[in-house]
């Protein structure tokens, strides 16, 4: 199997799929003759045309609203957003429409749209290249929003989000683009939409997290592992809507204690919903206080390398309450 | 590009001879847009004396007074094409051919009606025959709309898309970035813009300093014109050309209708912000007689004929109201259904609970 990178994983499922279905077609800000501002569409409109991968004009608005009428109409198409900080002219789009078109009506008209969106700091990308923002879109019942850590998930997660037949926000974090590889299959292959799954086994104590902070997540609970014998069972939620909570709570019950770790910020973020899940569903399960790691509660994430560092989520701080957690 | 207002004498002043050098229309279809409207006003004015004697809930957006318009503009269109209607095109179903039965069980809000109870009554859409189930957000479907005839594009279809909107629309980002998006991408759509002078209690001249909407065209390179959209005929017209022109490869045309809305904006909007002498104008400039005026001239209208068409178009609504009263509402879980693809029942209804796996063996 080829050892390839995150972007690879897209790129390469965006081409098979668009060879697959000639109804798949991209638009977006930059996707065509610049290969996206990541590259992540990097060739696909010297293989597919122009008609087929669209520059669309600087309008984030009708990028996800002409996609919504066109997968009404048949098409599947993967609109791109080059950053979440833009997504906001595309809100009526995606939360009003493409989130309930299928319930207005009674599923007799539908939008299966895959709708990458780019987010993330730890780039020094400034107020606005930085957000994170998943949590709007968690929010919208009718839309199933996911965030692959892996490149083996970005890419069965993303073919299997363009056959699906519900709008999908696909969160792609510009962080791992680049920065971890994965042995990936060259075959076709797709990747559940609807399973969190444990990416590593223990007995201790449950940790979740997912897209970047996955990551991080993992390297703190090595970490506990070599330093203090400590076993966490780590959880890549993948989905973030609607949330697997079911593998979430068989690992509470496991390990009776739970870290939740996001990079948006704290309130009313996704961990929030878990907490609130795991009280409800799981009280008796807890012998600790559910901890989470998330950015503080500000606008966005601020450039300056201080300021940067301080808003992130890191494996320092993740192991920190993980070791809170075991304490109690 | 853009053109000047044409006037009812220039645009209709005869069938019999060719105007701009288009073809007169065929009696039967003058005696089709004639006939529409009229179904047109009589159900919506049933329908507001419905919600008046507080035989059904909510509101309703009225579109009496503009009934050349909408049926002008629609009447050609195929079962294939796609209407992106706004809250106040409610009649589009009728024009295209939903079934009354279903029209009338949204206004009741049934189980019956083609989104089993979800929407507010006067937001209908068919499937079946491409009408988007309109949002309340303005401009929403005119942008879907667009993605659709994009899609039609692509697939290399015939099919063209009319995307009807208000003149408060024009005034959102929404509504630019899909007309500029049609005209770079040259869509098989027709915007029609009814000005109907109001939106809710603002004035046109309070949304924007243009005389004519149609000039907006101009900024997004394809072809606008501004009609007398109480004249059918005209209206009529200038919609042919524009619909051949999308189905031909021409791209998209902005069509300014000038009319009005007799009532509030909805029903429980006594439209106090309004001169009544304003109201009084438009009431005479009555598309309906108008048409009927100009049958007459060409002996096509008869007191009897009108008659006809109401005695049994009143048979059909009367029965459809009847089906629609007796239909039933949704059961409230059915408020789960239709979220995804998949069902969420269980997981909404049925929230087990957890106990430490330790005390489980």
């Amino acid at each position: 199997m080829p050892l390839i990178t995150y972007i690879d994983a897209i790129n390469t499922a965006l081409n098979e799929e668009m060879k697959r279905d000639e109804k798949v077609f991209i638009i977006g800000e930059d996707v065509g003759v610049m290969g996206g501002a990541f590259k992540a569409t990097k060739g696909l409109i010297e293989e597919f045309g122009p008609d087929r991968v669209i520059d669309s004009p600087l309008a984030e608005g009708v990028i996800v609203s002409s996609s919504i009428g066109a997968a009404m109409a048949g098409m599947r198409p993967v609109p791109e957003i080059q950053f979440v900080d833009f997504v906001t002219p595309a809100m009526d789009a995606i939360t009003q429409q493409a989130a309930k078109l299928r319930y207005r009506s009674a599923g007799t008209q539908t939008c299966p749209i895959t709708l990458r969106i780019c987010y993330g700091g730890g780039v020094a990308g400034g107020l606005y290249h930085s957000q994170t923002n998943t949590t709007w879109f968690a929010h919208e019942p009718g839309l199933r929003v996911i965030a692959p850590s892996t490149p083996y998930d970005a890419k069965g997660m993303l073919k299997a989000a363009i056959r699906d037949d519900n709008p999908v926000i696909y969160f792609e974090h510009k962080k791992l683009y680049r920065s971890i590889k994965e042995e990936v299959p060259s075959e076709d292959y797709t990747v559940s939409l609807d399973k969190a799954v444990v990416r590593r086994e223990g007995s201790d104590m449950t940790a979740v997290s997912y897209g970047y902070t996955m990551q991080l997540m993992l390297q703190a609970a090595d970490k506990m592992k070599s330093e203090h014998g400590i076993n966490v069972e780590c959880i890549d939620l993948r989905t973030l809507n609607p949330i697997d909570h079911d593998t979430i709570l068989n690992s509470v019950a496991k390990t009776n204690r739970v870290v939740l770790v996001q990079e948006d910020h704290r309130t009313l973020g996704i961990s929030s919903e878990i907490s609130a899940v795991i009280a409800e569903q799981a009280f008796e399960c807890l012998d600790a206080p559910i901890l989470r790691v998330t950015a503080p509660d500000i606008p966005a994430i601020p450039f300056a390398p201080t300021l940067e560092k301080f808003y992130m989520p890191t494996v320092e701080k993740i192991q920190a309450a993980m070791e809170r957690c075991a304490q109690y | 590009m853009a053109t000047k207002t044409k006037d009812r004498a220039e645009t209709s002043a005869a069938p019999a001879k060719a105007v701009n050098g288009t073809a007169p229309l065929p009696e039967a279809k003058l005696k089709q847009i004639y006939s529409t409207m009229l179904k047109c006003r009589t159900m919506e004015e049933k329908i507001r004396i419905l919600f008046k004697q507080g035989r059904f809930s909510g509101n309703y957006y009225a579109a009496v007074g503009q009934e050349a318009t909408e049926v002008g503009c629609a009447i050609d269109l195929r079962p294939s094409d796609t209407i992106a209607p706004s809250h106040r095109d409610f009649i589009a179903n009728l024009i295209k051919g939903t079934p009354l039965n279903l029209m009338i069980s949204q206004i009741y809000a049934r189980k019956t009606s083609p989104d089993q109870g979800r929407s507010s009554p006067a937001h209908c859409g068919y499937a079946p025959l491409n009408i988007i189930t309109p949002a309340s957000t303005i401009a929403a479907q005119l942008n879907i709309g667009t993605g659709v005839a994009l899609a039609y594009k692509m697939q290399k279809k015939d099919d063209i898309v009319m995307a009807f909107s208000g003149e408060g629309s024009t005034s959102l980002g929404f509504w630019h970035e899909a007309v500029n998006f049609a005209g770079v991408h040259n869509l098989p759509i027709v915007y029609v813009i009814q000005n109907n002078l109001w939106a809710e209690s603002v004035s046109v001249k309070l949304q924007t300093k243009v005389e004519d909407l149609s000039i907006k065209a101009q900024g997004y390179g394809i072809p606008g014109i501004t009609v007398d959209g109480n004249d059918a005929v005209a209206v009529y017209r200038v919609a042919s050309e524009a619909i051949h022109r999308a189905r031909t490869g021409g791209g998209p045309t902005l069509i300014e209708c000038k009319t009005y809305r007799w009532y509030g904006h909805s029903e429980i909007d006594p439209a106090k912000y309004r001169d009544p002498a304003e109201v009084e104008y438009w009431k005479s400039k009555d598309p309906i007689p108008f048409m009927e005026n100009y049958l007459a001239k060409y002996k096509l209208w008869s007191d009897d004929f009108k008659a006809q068409i109401l005695e049994s178009f009143q048979k059909e609504l009367d029965a459809a109201i009847e089906f629609a009263e007796k239909a039933p509402y949704a059961e409230p879980e059915e408020a789960l259904d239709h979220v995804y693809s998949f069902s969420i029942r269980d997981r909404e209804l049925n929230r087990k609970t957890w106990t430490p796996t330790v005390l489980q063996k």
